[in-house]
């Protein structure tokens, strides 16, 4: 096992160290100078001494290497261009409400979508399974975004189920901890069930399938000639028969979720590292940048180190492979 | 047994959703008539604007911590921009106008309990001039030749020579606490912007109650500020959001009171909702199209004034800014007082601009479609900076309207960093932006012969113009150059080296409960101070 676990982390370094280069490379080579004067009367020396204090008087792969070594030794991403930030600061205020939010989904999708696969599969074929399964194919077809605008107007601004923006009501630092931990859920439920949505009806589906193969097994059948009900049936012994499958769609839904918080987090408000992502982007803030797709390369293959791992023990066959 | 377990927990899980929704809704509370919250899409890296990104937001929010000499007036439809006393209770120009004296208000304290003094006001301006601060606006201070501080009270401005703008130079500048922050040197401040949250020390009407980054900062009402009952208000809540669509959800859904830099669209949805006021008011900006008059296309003004009449802007106008925005005739906008009002904006004639570009040696010989002189075909780049999303869809029907006369232009979304040395540097055909008009209405940085390569990106070339514009900055009263302004305006209209699009106007939504809400083109917060809940 440890071999294994040896393996897979070494096999996520050399993929971290490749993005991270590409990502340097593409935000470094695009063309225009992040830190070009926008004033044609600011002194050259001025925008000189700026760019020799963010390192951009140097050659690229002076820079390059600089960089990389600012952040194997001592954890330095550098300076935010705009704010004059460290990025890694930037970013570290920014993770904990994407996770939040990304949790949250995963949690709302695998809810959602085991639910409803268990409530097809027992009846395959029924008015129910019909409509389970072209909602659940009409929820992966609708883009995030627009589910997320329609949640807000019809359930936030028309009938006041949910908070429309933010993760906190306005001034929450006031409130209790109970009161602060209600308040986040009451922000959080609604921009977590949109995101988590697109891919429940992925899991639906295959739930459904997969417990519906389960019963036509040798094991299905015998389960059911011991006299258990159809419900202990699907949900104890049929899961099981899903479940590294399931696991497996875990550490594929992670990019999906990442990516979709990014929209998420724009529609919600939601302050997390998709605002900033988007804003450093937008502004050229390559530091913040480099930041936060390194943080979502890391978080990326953290997901699909953790699939692994929990697939081994659910299987061992694999670690033998 | 295990299935009724089983079945309990959908049971829990919809009550604990219950629970949340529940808590979700509970923002029927009365409200509460202390505190505000405010939409306003912000950044608020640092307390300290030397080093913060320079934007109107921002500035709006340290106005409301600091003080500035003098308090800029929003309107200047009647007349030049008046300062009103602001930390300077009153000043006085030297015969000659090289030396401007301030006599600063004894009242003014900092949020230490240490009088705002003249070596304050020193400080800042050795701060804004120091390279390695490397401010934005550093230049504007070009004439300063040296801050004399008199006595704590009293400071003198020295200049290198006597302009219309020498007041325009000083007055805005929000006076640093140099007691506070002179403890780390000007070559260490952009190292760690954080470093002034910790040291904060404020003098304005509100102080800073706590700041979430990404989410909301919290103002409180300074005790101790100078004028009597003011703020009306003990707190102020602002809340940012990456979309300003999200800002205009939360204020319908009744999560915040007021909403500011609210999209044309946007504004669609609010008007006539009960309940709320939606207020427009002109900001200043305006978007134009600048053309290379270096570029073939572009040399001769017959040929400009074509394009003026084939691009239909009342049409921009009216589907991108759903009548919010007004036509521009000028680059000194009609909300000035310098605005020539009989110079009429060319109107759309498709007709009169064949005919001019007729005229002007322009026709289809080959029969594609597209216009030649001699061997040059009528087709160009028409650049504009990428994320300005009002301006590309304008963009996408200048295309139309010019494509109907038979000319080729190519709309390009081009990254800021990349356009911009290359508009300096005359390396573009066409491109379009938007620039916010200065207050002392000299626009020598925009059409000067001399600004070729700076500003000037139409490199626009004429002498009378270049007289115009150093007569009118030469002028101690800006009132007595109105005539030269507006014979600028009327060659500016005949030469047409920018293509004045459309005057934008700025929109602020606010519960009609809340009184003295007044945006003007200074800021949406600019009387922050005198907001209150009707009794």
């Amino acid at each position: 096992m440890i071999r294994f676990l040896l393996r897979r982390l070494a096999a996520a370094a050399v993929l971290f160290l490749i993005v991270l280069t590409l990502t340097f490379a593409a935000v470094t080579l695009a063309p225009g100078d992040p830190l070009a004067p926008t004033d044609p009367r600011i002194p050259p020396e001025q925008a000189e001494r700026l760019r020799a204090l963010y390192g951009l008087d140097q050659p690229l792969p002076v820079q390059y290497l600089r960089w990389l070594g600012a952040v194997a030794l001592s954890w330095d991403w550098g300076q935010s261009y705009q704010t004059g930030r460290p990025a890694a600061d930037l970013l570290l205020e920014s993770l904990p409400p994407t996770l939040l939010l990304a949790g949250a989904a995963l949690l709302a999708q695998y809810v959602l979508g085991i639910g409803l696969g268990l409530l097809a599969a027992r009846r395959p074929n029924s008015w129910l399974d019909l409509g389970i399964r072209a909602a659940s194919l009409l929820v992966y077809a609708l883009p995030t975004f627009w589910v997320g605008l329609m949640a807000v107007l019809v359930l936030g601004v028309g009938l006041g189920l949910a908070p429309t923006g933010g993760m906190t009501s306005a001034a929450a630092f006031e409130l209790g901890p109970l009161a602060t931990v209600l308040d986040v859920l009451a922000h959080l439920w609604l921009p977590a069930l949109v995101l988590g949505l697109s891919m429940a009806g992925d899991i639906a589906r295959y739930t459904r399938t997969s417990l519906i193969e389960f019963q036509s097994t040798e094991a299905g059948r015998a389960a059911r000639a011991r006299g258990l009900s159809d419900t202990r049936i699907l949900l104890v012994h049929g899961l099981s028969h899903a479940g590294p499958r399931l696991v497996q769609m875990a550490a594929v839904s992670a990019p999906l979720l990442l990516s979709g918080a990014i929209v998420a987090e724009a529609v919600f408000a939601w302050p997390g590292m998709g605002s900033t992502t988007l804003q450093a982007i937008q502004s050229r803030d390559v530091p913040v940048v480099l930041a936060a797709t390194a943080c979502g390369a890391v978080l990326v293959i953290a997901a699909s180190l953790a699939a692994d791992l929990l697939l081994a023990r659910l299987d061992p066959r694999i670690v033998a492979e | 047994m295990y299935d009724d377990s089983v079945l309990s927990l959908p049971r829990l899980a919809v009550a604990g959703l219950a629970a949340v929704v529940g808590w979700g809704c509970s923002s029927e509370a009365p409200r509460d008539t202390t505190q505000v919250r405010v939409g306003l899409r912000f950044d608020y890296p640092t307390p300290n604007e030397l080093i913060a990104p320079p934007t109107l937001a921002y500035a709006a929010i340290n106005n409301q911590l600091y003080l500035s000499l003098m308090e800029e007036q929003g309107d200047l439809r009647d007349g030049p921009l008046p300062w009103a006393p602001g930390l300077a209770e009153e000043w006085e120009f030297s015969e000659d106008r090289l030396q401007l004296t301030l006599r600063l208000r004894p009242d003014a304290l900092w949020s230490d309990g240490q009088p705002v003094t003249a070596e304050n006001v020193r400080f800042t301006w050795l701060a804004q001039t120091d390279l390695d601060v490397a401010w934005n606006y550093a230049s504007s201070k070009e004439s300063i030749t040296d801050v004399e501080v008199i006595d704590a009270r009293t400071v003198r401005f020295h200049f290198s020579a006597a302009t219309g703008t020498q007041l325009d130079d000083i007055a805005p500048d929000r006076v640093l606490p140099g007691h506070a922050w002179e403890a780390r040197p000007f070559a260490e401040w952009r190292s760690d912007p954080g470093w002034f949250f910790e040291h904060l020390v404020t003098s304005g009407p509100f102080r800073l109650a706590s700041r979430t980054p990404g989410s909301e900062l919290v103002l409180e009402r300074n005790p101790d500020h100078f004028e009597a009952g003011l703020p009306r208000l003990e707190r102020v809540v602002l809340r940012t959001a990456a979309e300003s669509t999200a800002l205009t959800n939360q204020l319908l859904a009744g999560e915040l009171d007021v909403v500011t830099g609210i999209g044309a669209r946007d504004a669609l949805r609010i008007e006539g909702q009960p309940g709320l006021r939606l207020l427009a008011y002109p900001n200043r900006q305006f978007t134009f199209v600048s053309w290379n008059t270096t570029k073939p296309w572009f040399r001769d003004p017959q040929t400009r004034r074509a394009l003026a009449l084939a691009i239909d802007r009342q049409a921009i106008v009216d589907t991108i800014w759903h009548g919010y925005a007004q036509v521009g005739g000028s680059p000194i906008i009609s909300s000035v007082w310098a605005h020539d009002p009989d110079l009429k904006p060319w109107p759309h004639d498709t007709a009169a601009a064949r005919a001019e570009l007729a005229e002007a040696g322009w026709m289809d010989a080959d029969g594609d479609g597209i216009l030649e002189r001699g061997a040059v075909p009528f087709r160009f780049e028409l650049a504009t900076f990428a994320g300005a999303d009002a301006r590309w869809e304008a963009m996408q029907m200048v295309q139309a309207d010019l494509g109907a006369v038979g000319i080729d232009a190519q709309p390009r979304r081009v990254d800021p960093n990349a356009l911009i040395p290359r508009l300096m540097g005359q390396d573009f055909d066409a491109a379009a932006f938007g620039l916010a008009i200065p207050t002392n209405l000299d626009l020598g940085f925009l059409f000067h012969s001399e600004e070729a390569g700076s500003f000037n990106y139409a490199a626009y070339a004429s002498p009378e113009v270049d007289r115009l514009v150093d007569a009118f900055a030469s002028r101690h009263d800006p009132l007595e150059g109105r005539d030269d302004l507006r014979r600028l305006q009327r060659i500016l209209h005949e030469d047409q080296p920018i293509l004045v699009l459309w005057e934008s106007m700025s929109l602020v939504a606010f519960d009609e409960e809340l009184e003295s809400v007044a945006p003007n083109a200074v800021g949406p917060l600019v009387n922050l101070k005198e907001w209150a809940w009707r009794e």
